[in-house]
Order: structure tokens, then C-alpha cells, then sequence
């Protein structure tokens, strides 16, 4: 659950980040409303795939960690208010930070195989290591077990799909700049929450 | 088909007008009509959860409140116990007592409570008890809050 | 046509004796709702609410006789937030002797609810079925039930009108904003607006995790003018300074420099909620293409931000907009109506604005005017007696 939520609060940003090469990826490639909606589903698959990946180095991670039991808290308390800094940061800015998207990259490197062309770029998004992701990977390093590392990262995988599902439908394309707006004011949100939990951490030891 | 919209919408503004009079006049009855139709209560984070079981000492009784690890979905890796002492005139100096939560005949943790000032200290004596969580004073009792660890999680 | 032989305009408002007559079922039912029954040996109760009873009844009728309704509810509205605020302080003092919030408080459920909290219990009362707020069911002051039926029920009468008839909060801001005669700050970037979307997404999803009211715990900046904990920590140290910060600057300071609500429109997470629910009330604010003269006059006096240049155009405020009237009291074509879904625009606006205003005034009378009456009494008590009770 935790991991759903976290999604459904950093998907937003998520979308705000990725948006501005993704939307106009829709309208140049997609054509109807149910071709759009397979390439989302692909690009969708593509992602599931690079999270669950994430996920299996998140347990990783948090198993190389369990040995310091004592350092764990101060760790995740350390990673948390960094990268909500990180989050500010990138959020405040102008523009996005260069490569954020790395999208005209597969989509050069893909164009023999036009059918892997969204599952590629989902994969891409998948692995984009952005804030929102890093502060779900330092919560699923957390979770304890291989099992519970994955189920947290399908959960965070889950939330932030759905504000993808809208794109296909072109009427929104009209909401996108809203979409991302908020996007932006809920990653400050969450970063300013992530930055006094990590704080916390911190004190308390 | 536009005079119809119109009639419709003139229709439905109109009835607001008897829906804003019932709504007031029936106050009552709604609010005791949301109870008991949607079931809702406050949630056992704040009320401590149902009284599960009474032990009775001289004038005065203990009342162990329902464990609560209430979550969105299932349960959480940690919740509490609440236990209340009253009546507060009725109350020793200091209230010393073996407190068996889960009712499984073996007691889970021993709390020795100043009745006067409130401090109190915590001895767990089985691995679910971690810590004591504070000490509150009621209307009419003194509660006490034991952070658990869940033993189904 | 010469211009001594010009049709006059007609006046916005209804005649002396059609104003009277519509206003004889308000009479009515608001005496019913706050006369309390025949002064008893005490009549101080009967005196405020009789004094209650025709300040709402004068203003309703002018409302009806000039036409104009901004000015005549901006009056209301800021009343009942004052009020509010002496009344809160009254009953919390009379049942727990302190405005401080204790946690034997919060585990006795003596906290009463509030309006504002309502996003965020929403999500886990559907998965646990239980009201994650530390208030009482049925009983005492401002039980949840009682609240949470009165919310409802105003929804699904004014829709987002809740923000600027029925909100005990927001006449605090829009007083404010009517302190200077000219605004400091003269624009506001409209990104601005989608905030309360984003602390509206952040205390609901916080809520469901953590199963504890996130706005009020965090973000709420009229706990500095109700009730908060008992400063006992530097965690609430820490809440107290950002309850504080955020009423001084979006309460008082943003609106008097901007004349705008700053709270209501640029932060608070119910107007969302009530902009969502408004799909569903047949109220709306309507411009008319045709008689607009693009002067801009109703963007520029919006309080809430719910007009710009797309609007005029679609001749649809945005879905901020909270029926205050303002706009169409400033329009000097008269190209701004209240208007039921379905009909013209245009076209019966008169019997649109009465329709609109009868069941808001009734409810009004009765949630409004018991506060407002309640506060009158308490100041009686105070002066005669001593003591508020």
C-alpha cells in the first residue's frame, strides 16, 4: 500500500518530467484512440520491466544494509533528505535537466524494430533515474525480502500508471500543461515531506 | 429538447429549496440514518478501540481495550494496546498490575502507574510488548498506551 | 432617438413589494431556526437571536431590492467567520477549559470536526470504514455526523458556493482583502491556482497512509484562531509556527496586499473537492459573448481568480468560481448572470439569481445564523454578566 501511494504522490511529477517528450511521442505516433492505447500498454510493459528491475536492486541494496542494522535508520535518513533536496532542486528549475528524457536516444537506437520502439522507451523510463524513484528505491530497500522489495516496486509501478492511462484520449492533451503544474507542486509537496521524515530519522537516531 | 433542458433545470433548482428545509429540519434523523446505515466509527487510533475485557479490583476496574493495528489495507507491523484504570476517585496511590492483553492466561507486560502524577513505568514481559507510548489522564480514568509489535506480520 | 426619449435601463432588482413577498418565507423559516421558542426568564437567547434573525432578513431583502449580491454577502460572510471564531472559543472553553488540545482530549473524542478535513477521511472511511478524525459521532460540539450531513447536504445545494456562502473560514480571508482600496500586488501568476490541487493530492494520499487528518496535523492555518496542541515539543513547536505562518500570509497579509482570497483560492484542498462536486449543481455563473464589451472589469474583480480571457470568450468561469456575485455585480453591460443548467443564458437570470439565493440563504439562516446568534449571545453574557456562560 505504501508503495501504491508513494506512486500515485511522485506520478505526478513523474509525468511532469517525462511529459514533454512523451506527449508529443503520442501525437506523432499514434493515431486512433485504441492504437494509442496499445502503444501506452507497451510503453507501460516497458516500465513494469525496468521498475521490477529497480526493485530487484532495491533488495540488494537494503540486503547489504541489514547487516548494519544500526546504520540502516541513519542511511535511509540521510538518503531521504538528500534526495528530497535532489527533488527541489530538479523541480525549481527552468527547464528540465538535460537527458532527464532520454528518448530521441531509443528512438534512434530502435528504429529497425518499430513494434519494441514503446516498450523501449518504457524500459528507458523505467530506469530513468529520477527523484521520485530514488526515494521509492531507498523505501523498497526498507521492505526487508526479495518478495517484499518487488511487490513494492509493481505497487509504486501501479500508482504512477495511472495518470499515464489518460494520454491515448487526445482531450487531454488541452489538460496536460494542469497536469503538470500540479505534477510540480505535489513533487515539492512530497520532497518537503521526504526532507523533514529523513530529518526525523536523523535526529532520533 | 431545449425546453425540456430549461423545465429540467428549473425543475431541479426549484426542489433544492425543500432539499435545503428537510436537510435542516431532518438533522436528526440523517445524521442517526449515517451512523447506523454506513456502519462508521472513529477510528481505534483515536478511541483506543473496544473495551475487550474488565478485571475488577477493590472499587475500582481495569479495562483492556482491543489491540489496534489498523491499517488502509490489513494490518501494520506495529500498533498498540490501550488499558484504563477508573474511577479516578476510586484509585490507589499507585496502580502495580500484570496486564494479560490477548487473554491467552499469560500476562504480556507490568505497569506500575502513579495515580497521582501520572508517570508510569512499563515491563514487558513478552516479545509482541515493545515500549510504553504515555500516560493520559480522562474525564474519569487514567489510560495507558503499550506500542506492540503485530504477531500475525 | 433623442436622448431625453432613451428607454432607461431597468433596475438589476425586484420592486419594493415583490422583494417583501419573497422575503416572507425567509422571514419565516430563519425565526424558526434561531428564535428558540418565547423568552424563557433568561432573554438574552431570545435578544440574540432576534437580533440575528432581522440583520440576516434586512440583508436578504436588499439583496432581493437592489439586485446587487456580493456586497450584501461579503457582509454575511465575514460576520459568520468572526463569529465563528467567538463561538469555537466559547463552546471548547465551556467543555474542556482550554483552547489547547491534549491527547486525553483527542482520546475522549472532544475534538470538534471540521469541514476542512473532509478530503482526507474520505479514501480511508471507504477501505476501513472508520472517520480517521478524533472527534465524537453523535455527541457534543460539532459532532462528525452532524457536520459531515451538513456538508452534504449544502454540496449538493450550492456546489463550490460553498467557499463563499456557507465556509466559516473564508470570510477571515475575504475581510481582509477588502482592507486596502487598491491592491499592492496587482497580478498573481495563474499556476499559482492549481496549489490547492497539489495540497489537495498531498494530504489525501498522506492521510490514507499514516490514518491521521494530515491537513489538520500539518497544514491547516486556522488552527491559529481555533484550537491546536498544547505546545509540548519541538514537533509541535514546528506545526504551531507553520499554522501561523500560513494564516499571517494567506489570511491576512496575501489577501490585503492582492484584494484577492489568497487561502480560498490559492491553497485550500477543499475547493478542489467542491469544484468537483459543482459538476453536479445546476448553479453556475454565466457570461454573455454577446454583451460583453471585453473591458475585463469582472477578471480583474474576481476574488478567487475564476475569470480570464478564455472565459470570456467560452463565456464560462473556470471551475474555481465560487458564485460570489462579484462579477456580476461589477459587470457594467450586465453580461454576467446566475444561471440554472440547461436554460439560455441570458434568459431568466432574475429567476436564476432567486432560485440560487433562496435555498443558500435558508441554509444560511440556520447554520450561519445559530453561529452568528450564538456569538451575539456569548458577547451579551460577557458584558452583562461577566462570564460567557
Amino acid at each position: 500500500m505504501q508503495g501504491f501511494l508513494l506512486g500515485l504522490a511522485n506520478g505526478s511529477s513523474c509525468l511532469a518530467f517525462c511529459a514533454p517528450a512523451l506527449i508529443p511521442f503520442f501525437m506523432h505516433e499514434g493515431q486512433d484512440v485504441r492504437q494509442n492505447l496499445v502503444t501506452l500498454f507497451k510503453f507501460l510493459g516497458g516500465r513494469m520491466g525496468g521498475y521490477l528491475l529497480i526493485g530487484l536492486l532495491a533488495w540488494g541494496a537494503g540486503s547489504l544494509l541489514s547487516g548494519a542494522a544500526g546504520y540502516q535508520r541513519l542511511l535511509i535518513g540521510i538518503a531521504y533528505v538528500g534526495l528530497a533536496a535532489l527533488l527541489l532542486v530538479a523541480v525549481l528549475r527552468k527547464k528540465a535537466p538535460a537527458g532527464a528524457c532520454a528518448f530521441e536516444g531509443a528512438r534512434a537506437r530502435l528504429s529497425r524494430w518499430p513494434a519494441l520502439l514503446p516498450v523501449g522507451m518504457g524500459l528507458l523510463a523505467g530506469l530513468k533515474i529520477c527523484p521520485p524513484l530514488l526515494l521509492a528505491f531507498t523505501g523498497a530497500a526498507s521492505a526487508g525480502s526479495l518478495a517484499g522489495s518487488m511487490v513494492f516496486f509493481l505497487a509504486f509501478f501501479l500508482g504512477t500508471s495511472i495518470y499515464f492511462i489518460p494520454i491515448p484520449f487526445l482531450g487531454v492533451f488541452r489538460r496536460a500543461s494542469a497536469l503538470q503544474i500540479v505534477g510540480q507542486f505535489a513533487a515539492v509537496i512530497v520532497a518537503l515531506y521526504y526532507l523533514f521524515a529523513g530529518a526525523i530519522l536523523l535526529i532520533a537516531g | 429538447m431545449q425546453k425540456l433542458k430549461a423545465i429540467l433545470g428549473y425543475t431541479w433548482a426549484a426542489l433544492l429549496i425543500p432539499l435545503a428545509v428537510a436537510t435542516l429540519f431532518g438533522m436528526g434523523s440523517w445524521m442517526g440514518l449515517l451512523v447506523s446505515g454506513t456502519g462508521l466509527t472513529v477510528s481505534p487510533w483515536f478511541t483506543g478501540d473496544v473495551v475487550a475485557r474488565t478485571v475488577e479490583h477493590a472499587g475500582y476496574e481495569t479495562r483492556i481495550h482491543r489491540p489496534v493495528f489498523q491499517a488502509l489495507i490489513g494490518e501494520r507491523r506495529e500498533g498498540f494496546v490501550q488499558v484504563d484504570w477508573g474511577p479516578l476517585e476510586a484509585l490507589p496511590a499507585q496502580v502495580d498490575e500484570e496486564v494479560d492483553f490477548d487473554g491467552d492466561g499469560q500476562a504480556d507486560f507490568r505497569v506500575v502507574l502513579d495515580t497521582a502524577s501520572g508517570q508510569a513505568t512499563l515491563t514487558p514481559l513478552t516479545e509482541t510488548v515493545l515500549n510504553l507510548a504515555g500516560t493520559y489522564r480522562l474525564d474519569d480514568a487514567w489510560a495507558m498506551r503499550a506500542t506492540l509489535k503485530n504477531p500475525r506480520r | 432617438m433623442t436622448a431625453q426619449t432613451e428607454t432607461k435601463p431597468r433596475k438589476p432588482g425586484l420592486g419594493v413589494l415583490k422583494s417583501l413577498l419573497l422575503l416572507l418565507p425567509i422571514l419565516l423559516l430563519s425565526f424558526l431556526f434561531l428564535a428558540g421558542g418565547p423568552p424563557g426568564e433568561d432573554p438574552l437567547p431570545f435578544i440574540a437571536g432576534i437580533v440575528t434573525w432581522l440583520a440576516l432578513n434586512i440583508l436578504f431583502f436588499l439583496m432581493l431590492y437592489t439586485g446587487k449580491t456580493y456586497r450584501y454577502r461579503r457582509v454575511l460572510f465575514v460576520a459568520l467567520a468572526l463569529t465563528l471564531i467567538i463561538t469555537f472559543a466559547a463552546s471548547i472553553l465551556g467543555t474542556r477549559g482550554s483552547l489547547s488540545l491534549t491527547d486525553a482530549d483527542v482520546l475522549q473524542g472532544k475534538t470538534p470536526f471540521c469541514f476542512l478535513v473532509i478530503p482526507t477521511i474520505i479514501i480511508p472511511a471507504l477501505f476501513t470504514r472508520t472517520i480517521i478524525f478524533p472527534g465524537s459521532l453523535l455527541t457534543g460540539f460539532a459532532p462528525i455526523a452532524s457536520m459531515l450531513v451538513l456538508w452534504a447536504g449544502a454540496t449538493l445545494l450550492v456546489g463550490r458556493g460553498w467557499c463563499s456562502w456557507l465556509c466559516f473560514y473564508g470570510g477571515l480571508d475575504e475581510g481582509f482583502s477588502r482592507v486596502l482600496k487598491k491592491p499592492v500586488i496587482k497580478s498573481i501568476d495563474r499556476r499559482w491556482t492549481y496549489l490547492p490541487w497539489a495540497v489537495l493530492l498531498g494530504v489525501v494520499l498522506l492521510s490514507a497512509v499514516t490514518l491521521s487528518p494530515a491537513y489538520c496535523e500539518w497544514l491547516c492555518p486556522f488552527k491559529a484562531v481555533t484550537e491546536s496542541a498544547a505546545i509540548t515539543s519541538t514537533l509541535i513547536l514546528i506545526q504551531t509556527i507553520i499554522f501561523v505562518t500560513l494564516f499571517v500570509g494567506l489570511v491576512v497579509v496575501l489577501p490585503m496586499l492582492t484584494r484577492r482570497r489568497t487561502q480560498c483560492a490559492l491553497f485550500c484542498p477543499l475547493g478542489p473537492l467542491q469544484s468537483l462536486a459543482n459538476k453536479i449543481n445546476v448553479f453556475d455563473v454565466r457570461i454573455d459573448p454577446e454583451k460583453c464589451s471585453r473591458c475585463k472589469l469582472c477578471i480583474r474583480s474576481c476574488p478567487t481568480l475564476s475569470l480570464d480571457e478564455a472565459s470570456l470568450e467560452s463565456g464560462r468561469t473556470l471551475m474555481s468560481c465560487t458564485k460570489c456575485g462579484q462579477c456580476v455585480d461589477a459587470c457594467p453591460r450586465k453580461a454576467i448572470s446566475f444561471h440554472i443548467k440547461g436554460t439560455k443564458v441570458g434568459i431568466g437570470a432574475g429567476a436564476a439569481r432567486v432560485l440560487f439565493l433562496y435555498p443558500t440563504f435558508i441554509f444560511f439562516a440556520a447554520f450561519g445564523g445559530s453561529i452568528i446568534s450564538s456569538a451575539i449571545l456569548t458577547v451579551l453574557k460577557l458584558v452583562t454578566t461577566g462570564s460567557m456562560y
